[in-house]
């Protein structure tokens, strides 16, 4: 018990430390950024990631920089992990798609059914801890609800306690479904950007493969196999071929 | 030394120029009668000595005349320079004397010491014609010199066309010329309605004549003729087979004297003209087809060489870069279409631009063509140009020919932004919308940092909250219910017994009335009404006195009558605990007034 507690006296002060360090990146970074020096803006936005922290702030802040820096690439990369973590945050859609208009390659995705689109306009509203805390405040008051309906002696208390009852508990669960689809999206990140300033996509994993389309840096697609060193991509447009490991960042 | 240079240069170039200046040159017409008298004459524009007539002449001519000489000067002012030029000429008469071909070698003269040689000739001697001897007197009879009516049948007058080559491959040029033939003693005076053959199924370029029409002595069939040229077109015949040129027809008119009628008419010369129509005969060209193309094969059929160049091969991205091919020779050089330049497919490649300058001459079509290959780099990198491989058709050997063009390796480094500005790419076109518009600017407050791949959501205190809140709530419930279930149950079970004990606790008070214990009687009458009341109402005991009694009682809907009934016990009683008032009948009526109380209140108060 002794040792326990002289180990986490000697661990604190890191964990403190650490913390004030990148708090103190983040406001070094911020000013480097403002008065335009973005190359030392990058690095010490970078330096704030390595430590294992992350956040769309800092990854949104980071691909300004990169920019600003004209690394489009690097720019597209950490606006879209930004959007993962904050998918519904105006100012990345709109750095992201100012980014955009500078990949060459231009694809015109495939159109999605309507239901699918307001569903994922609908997940997409909030990242996954906001519906994680949806769902908990919707269950709670789905247990309130539920204690009235059961103690209440006036009919009408009962009556509406049972449907808001009802729907709290739609709303929980939906909220539930949405937290989790949120985190596969964290979790499982299955797009990718292209780093290579052009990259032959070809029918099969090897050299000799057939060259199906050329495409080129800052594009963003969809990994779907992974053999050796190469990788099955899918584009939005629905075209799939497969390309060498080392043109291709995860997001 | 440059002087020297200089002098020797000079030296040489006056030696040239006036090497150059001395022309000697032989002529005769080319075709000419048996037994008829013809002119051979030698020009000099020099001074010269010692003129040797062509080796074994006398073989073949009778030499009747020479040489008679002759002298002109011919004077000409050019930009206020003057020059004149003597022209020394020895003119020989002769006859041939066999019929045939005869080539008349090189005659030779001396010019300060040079000998000089003149060219050399051809004279097809062929037989003598059906009227020798009028032309041949014509210095004796100037009165008949005047050109006799030449019948104006097919032999004397037509046309035709003359194709160079008459079996050919498809695209293979033939150079036709259309000649007119005339008689020598048929006077042509012009020409009306010309109907130029057109032809069909080939691809034409007319050759460049002179205007006027030069007629030249021809021998055709082994007659003599004066030959035209109206037209020279260079044929390049499009489709495989039999091709025929239709006939052509033109008219020609012809003075013709018209035979004097009276001995009065040949004072006057009497001429008319007559139109004459000639029609050709339609010429048939046999065309075979190609044998099976190559793959680069671009439809040329001659004899092409080809070369290239490229405007840069060390270039910045969206830099242009231009790729000349140029394709030179003999042959359909306009038909020919612009070969492919295969390239990297991320290059902005426009469309090859072809030029073509060509010239038709009596040898057939020559000239070059030059193809420009525009393309922009997008990207950096080293990237080969291949070569471009350019197949023609050899009519001469029957075969095809493959030649290309060197192969480039194009070094590609990154621009900036700034010096492609001649490029228009569709990236370019948005740049222009996008002036004026640029990235949000960064977010600032609190980083909001987490650890890497850390939600909220699936972490334990996540599900653990779920489970809290249930596990309470069902905790709860079953607490609660289980308490209102006893309470329902205690109130239930002393509401029932609370008559019972209250006529059992008066039944002890009638005991204690019988007994005189005045204390005892008062105190168990006032228990009886107070745990009746408290069992009754739900009132617990400590909360129990005279004003909640009655306030419960109020809403109870108990009548005021029993209420009052009810306090004057309780008062009659408490009153008797601290004055005891003797008198048996007084306790009787407290009694009797408590039981009925109490039924009464048993029947108002209901639940």
């Amino acid at each position: 018990m002794k040792k326990i507690i002289v180990l986490l006296l000697i661990i604190a002060p890191f964990f403190v430390f650490a913390q004030e360090t990148n708090e103190q990146l983040w406001a070094k970074a911020n000013a480097f950024y403002t008065t335009e020096e973005y190359q030392q803006a990058v690095s010490t936005y970078e330096q704030i990631l390595a430590t294992e922290e992350e956040s769309a702030k800092v990854y949104f802040n980071l691909g300004n920089a990169y920019f600003k820096t004209g690394d489009i690439n690097n720019a597209i990369l950490n606006y879209e992990r930004a959007k993962v973590l904050a998918p519904h945050d105006e100012d990345i859609t709109f750095n992201l798609r100012i980014a955009n208009q500078y990949v060459v390659t231009q694809i015109e995705e495939l159109p999605k059914p309507f239901f699918l689109r307001w569903k994922n306009s609908i997940i997409n509203k909030y990242p996954a801890d906001t519906w994680a805390t949806i769902s908990i405040a919707s269950f709670i008051l789905f247990l309130l609800l539920l204690g009235g309906f059961f103690f209440s002696k006036t009919v009408a208390v009962k009556r509406l306690s049972f449907w808001i009852g009802i729907f709290a508990i739609l709303l929980s669960g939906f909220a539930l479904s949405h937290a989790a689809q949120q985190k596969a999206r964290i979790n499982n990140r299955n797009t990718a950007i292209v780093f290579c300033p052009r990259v032959t996509v070809k029918s099969s994993p090897s050299e000799t493969g057939t060259d199906l389309f050329l495409i080129y840096e800052g594009l963003k697609l969809e990994i779907t196999d992974q053999l050796d060193t190469w990788t099955e991509i899918k584009l939005a447009d629905g075209n799939q071929g497969w390309l060498p490991d080392s043109c291709i960042v995860r997001i | 030394m440059k002087k020297l240079v200089i002098y020797i240069f000079l030296f040489c170039a006056a030696i040239a120029a006036r090497a150059e200046q001395t022309r000697f040159t032989m002529s005769a017409p080319s075709a000419v009668e048996m037994g008829q008298q013809f002119r051979l004459s030698f020009q000099i524009n020099d001074r010269g000595t010692n003129l040797q007539l062509p080796p074994g002449l006398s073989d073949n001519f009778q030499i009747l005349m020479g040489p008679s000489t002759g002298q002109s000067t011919s004077i000409q002012t050019i930009n206020g320079k003057t020059t004149s030029e003597v022209t020394f000429s020895y003119t020989y008469i002769l006859r041939a004397k066999s019929e045939g071909t005869f080539e008349i070698r090189p005659g030779s003269i001396e010019v300060n010491g040079k000998v000089f040689e003149s060219n050399s000739l051809s004279i097809q001697v062929v037989k003598a014609q059906s009227q020798p001897s009028q032309s041949q007197g014509s210095t004796t009879q100037p009165q008949q010199g005047t050109p006799q009516n030449v019948d104006l049948d097919k032999d004397n007058l037509f046309v035709r066309v003359d194709l160079s080559k008459r079996n050919v491959y498809r695209g293979e040029q033939i150079i036709a010329t259309v000649k007119l033939y005339v008689n020598p003693n048929v006077p042509v005076h012009g020409f009306d309605e010309v109907n130029l053959p057109t032809y069909e199924g080939f691809y034409t370029q007319d050759i460049d004549i002179p205007q006027q029409i030069n007629f030249t002595r021809e021998v055709y069939n082994d007659k003599i003729y004066q030959v035209g040229i109206l037209k020279k077109t260079v044929l390049f015949p499009q489709q495989n087979g039999q091709l025929t040129i239709e006939p052509f027809s033109m008219a020609l008119l012809i003075r013709q004297r018209v035979k004097a009628r009276s001995f009065f008419d040949d004072f006057f010369d009497n001429y008319r003209t007559v139109k004459a129509r000639v029609t050709s005969d339609a010429v048939s060209v046999n065309v075979k087809d190609l044998p099976t193309e190559p793959a680069n094969f671009m439809g040329g059929v001659g004899n092409f060489n080809v070369s290239s160049e490229i405007s840069n091969t060390d270039v910045t991205t969206n830099d242009a870069v231009t790729l000349t091919m140029n394709i030179s020779g003999n042959g359909n050089i306009r038909l020919v279409r612009s070969p492919e330049l295969t390239l990297p497919s991320d290059f902005e490649v426009y469309d090859p631009r072809a030029t073509d300058n060509v010239q038709a001459n009596d040898n057939g079509v020559s000239g070059n063509k030059t193809i420009e290959y525009l393309f922009q780099p997008r990207f950096e990198g080293d990237y080969e140009i291949p070569a471009i491989k350019f197949a023609y058709f050899n009519p001469s050997t029957g075969k095809y020919v493959t030649k290309s063009t060197d192969t480039y390796t194009l070094h590609v480094e990154k621009g900036t932004e700034e010096q492609s500005t001649t490029v228009i790419s569709s990236r370019r076109k948005e740049d222009l919308q996008l002036i004026g518009q640029d990235i949000r600017f960064i977010k600032s407050g609190k980083p909001m940092l987490q650890v890497k791949g850390h939600t909220f959501y699936g972490s334990t205190i996540f599900y653990l909250l779920y489970m809290i809140t249930a596990v309470m709530f069902v905790v709860l419930y079953f607490v609660y219910r289980k308490k209102a279930r006893e309470n329902a149950n205690i109130a239930l079970v002393r509401n029932k017994k609370a008559s019972r004990v209250a006529v059992k606790r008066l039944k002890a008070a009638a005991g204690y009335m019988k007994q005189n214990n005045d204390e005892a009687f008062h105190e168990a009458i006032l228990k009886a009404f107070w745990g009746y009341l408290s069992d009754k109402l739900g009132i617990p005991v400590a909360d129990l006195n005279r004003e909640s009694a009655v306030a419960k009682l109020n809403d109870s809907n108990v009548s005021e009558e029993v209420i009052k009934d009810f306090e004057e016990v309780v008062d009659q009683c408490e009153f008797a605990q601290y004055a005891p008032v003797a008198g048996s009948e007084a306790r009787q009526d407290l009694y009797k007034k408590a039981e009925t109380t109490m039924s009464r209140f048993e029947k108002q108060i209901k639940r």
